[in-house]
């Protein structure tokens, strides 16, 4: 069951985003925090509405509202066959973990025996049957998460809407969870939203990615093509792409004001010539050489971050306002003897670049500064 | 000891228990989803809280003066009084509730509505029993306040006794007719009973600390 969602509003807070999510997909949310990611996931709970947009999920419409009609259809958060998993769990806590679970279950027609099988059977798919009995104070953040993980579930919904429901939780905890959830996404084949504004965790878990922003989404691509390709510059900032630059694209042609050399870039013909725009240049489009070459960048080295086998290095560019930074391994930083202070040249790929506008896509100034 | 006063005091407190406690939960919970009118309601239930008691008493009594409840006079009798306790008693069993409903966390109610309950099923399997605290504290302060409630109900009710002369009213009989030992045995009854009742209520707030803790 596939789920849509298009929603729009301009109070009390903006909201303007499109999502389709196929069954068994994981598609995330992700924005810095305030920029409404919570907000679409509580109106397709229906724990709010949108003043104009359509929900659906497989061939039942939750929410129907239009500008001039008005609300036409909104199903209560009851009706709507979602599982929701709240940040900070939400358990019950008048209730144990198993009668926690089957909470959900009340309106099946089950008796209560039979609830009581089939909440069990949850808790032992999660792991955690043996702290059944268990109240909810009685239980560390990832064990009420699982509890709540299995009563979003319980009631088999055909969509699963997750809030951010890693970040209270200590990072051992949270890799179990990702593998759960993991094995989960295989086992139901429904449609899964997470919201999270940890791109890494995006980035591991997620088919998808919608960025967002001020309730707008920006871009919606897979983790790969979000991070070489941003649609803009806001993007690219959200998304924590360090090596972005101002530029100006005229006909195939990008000029840079740090060098003299001019970039050839793929031109799909849509900039006007002489446009201002931003561009990114991925981490494999960059090399560092000891010696200078033809078009290459003298950079100076100002910090070498060691992260393991991994190392990030920042370079101040000879014209001291550029920082580019670059990601080696520590054999390629002991192999080019970096250290902080050495002059070195920078070379940049120009069939890796990307270039974007400075503003987002609806934006009408977009094509100027 | 004057058993009659005693007897009917309870009974008084027993009755007003059982009919303003539906009550008061009723209002408690509706209170909740009204926005506008909310602080007027509030103000209004409170009211018999700085009223003094002279001045409801001799309104009910104006009010419900020539009126009866089938074929009972309601002036000068038991339901008189009843009437005149359900309102005086309707902060002390409204606010308790009403601080209970409102401590819950407003995400513990979406969790259960996402749940797939029904309002009913998770005012009954989620909200009374997240409030049970301040349900009990309303009983035993609306059941304390009724058995020691004097002035409206010797406005409305007089001391006729068996049907209006309560415990309250009994001791000031006794102090106006000089018998000490009377008015102190019936004064130390009611100070027994007021003991009894708010250590209860603070036996049941104050057990599992941690849980409590957690619930709000």
């Amino acid at each position: 069951m596939m789920l849509k969602v298009k929603i729009s509003q301009t109070s009390p807070n903006p909201l303007q985003i499109n999502i389709e999510c196929a069954p068994g997909e994981l598609h995330a949310l992700v924005g810095p925090s305030g920029s409404g990611k919570t907000s679409v996931l509580r109106t397709i709970a229906g724990l709010s509405n949108a003043s104009i947009g359509h929900i659906e999920c497989g061939n039942q419409t939750w929410f129907e509202a239009h500008d001039l009609k008005g609300l036409i259809k909104s199903l209560s958060p009851a009706e709507r066959t979602c599982g929701f998993l709240f940040q900070q769990y939400a358990l019950f806590p008048h209730l144990t973990a198993l009668e926690n679970v089957c909470i959900p279950l009340q309106n099946s027609g089950f008796d209560a025996a039979r609830r009581k099988a089939f909440a069990m059977d949850w808790l032992r798919h999660m792991g955690i049957a043996d702290l059944a009995q268990r109240m909810p104070y009685q239980l560390s953040g990832g064990q009420q998460q699982r509890v709540a993980l299995a009563r979003a579930l319980a009631k088999k919904p055909s969509a699963l809407l997750l809030d951010e429901p890693f970040s209270a939780i200590d990072a051992p905890t949270r890799q179990s969870l990702y593998k759960i959830l993991a094995e989960l996404r295989k086992e139901l084949n429904i449609p899964i939203l997470l919201v999270t504004h940890d791109l890494r965790e995006a980035d591991l878990l997620a088919d998808h990615i919608t960025v967002i922003d001020l309730g707008v989404g920006l871009q919606t691509a897979a983790p790969h093509v979000l991070f070489q390709k941003p649609r803009n510059s806001r993007v690219a900032e959200l998304v924590g792409i360090n090596n972005m630059f101002a530029g100006v694209f005229t006909a195939g042609k990008l000029s840079w004001d740090m060098s003299s050399r001019v970039f050839d870039v793929v031109d799909k013909g849509k900039i006007p010539p002489g446009t201002p725009v931003a561009w990114v240049i991925p981490a494999d489009g960059l090399s560092l050489h000891a010696n200078q070459a033809p078009n290459s960048i003298q950079a100076t080295v100002q910090q070498i971050s060691a992260l393991g086998q991994v190392a990030v290095i920042q370079l101040l560019a000879n014209d001291d306002k550029h920082m580019i930074s670059w990601e080696a391994s520590a054999a390629e930083v002991k192999r080019l003897e970096l250290e902080v202070g050495k002059k070195t040249y920078v070379e940049i790929d120009g069939s890796k670049i990307h270039i974007m506008p400075l503003r987002p896509i609806n934006d009408p100034r977009r094509f100027t500064s | 000891m004057d058993m009659d006063a005693i007897l009917l005091s309870l009974k008084l407190a027993l009755w007003t228990l059982v009919l303003i406690l539906p009550f008061g939960v009723w209002v408690a919970h509706s209170l909740q989803k009204l926005n506008k009118s909310k602080s007027w309601i509030e103000a209004s239930l409170a009211l018999p809280l700085v009223l003094p008691p002279t001045v409801l008493g001799y309104y009910l009594l104006v009010g419900l003066g020539g009126q009866s409840i089938l074929g009972v006079p309601l002036v000068f009798s038991f339901t008189g009084i009843l009437i005149a306790s359900l309102i005086v008693n309707l902060p002390f069993a409204i606010q308790p509730i009403q601080r209970a409903f409102e401590a819950i966390n407003p995400e513990i109610i979406e969790a259960a509505q996402v749940s797939g309950l029904s309002n009913w099923q998770i005012f009954r399997l989620i909200e009374l029993p997240l409030a049970w605290r301040g349900i009990t504290s309303a009983a035993v302060l609306t059941f304390a306040h009724t058995l020691g409630e004097f002035g409206v109900v010797l406005m409305v009710g007089g001391a006729i006794p068996g049907e209006t002369k309560t415990v309250s009213i009994a001791i000031y009989d006794k102090v106006q007719s000089f018998d000490a030992t009377g008015a102190g045995a019936l004064s130390l009854l009611l100070l027994a009973i007021s003991l009894v009742a708010i250590a209860i209520s603070y036996g049941i707030f104050g057990q599992n600390p941690s849980r409590q803790k957690r619930w709000r």
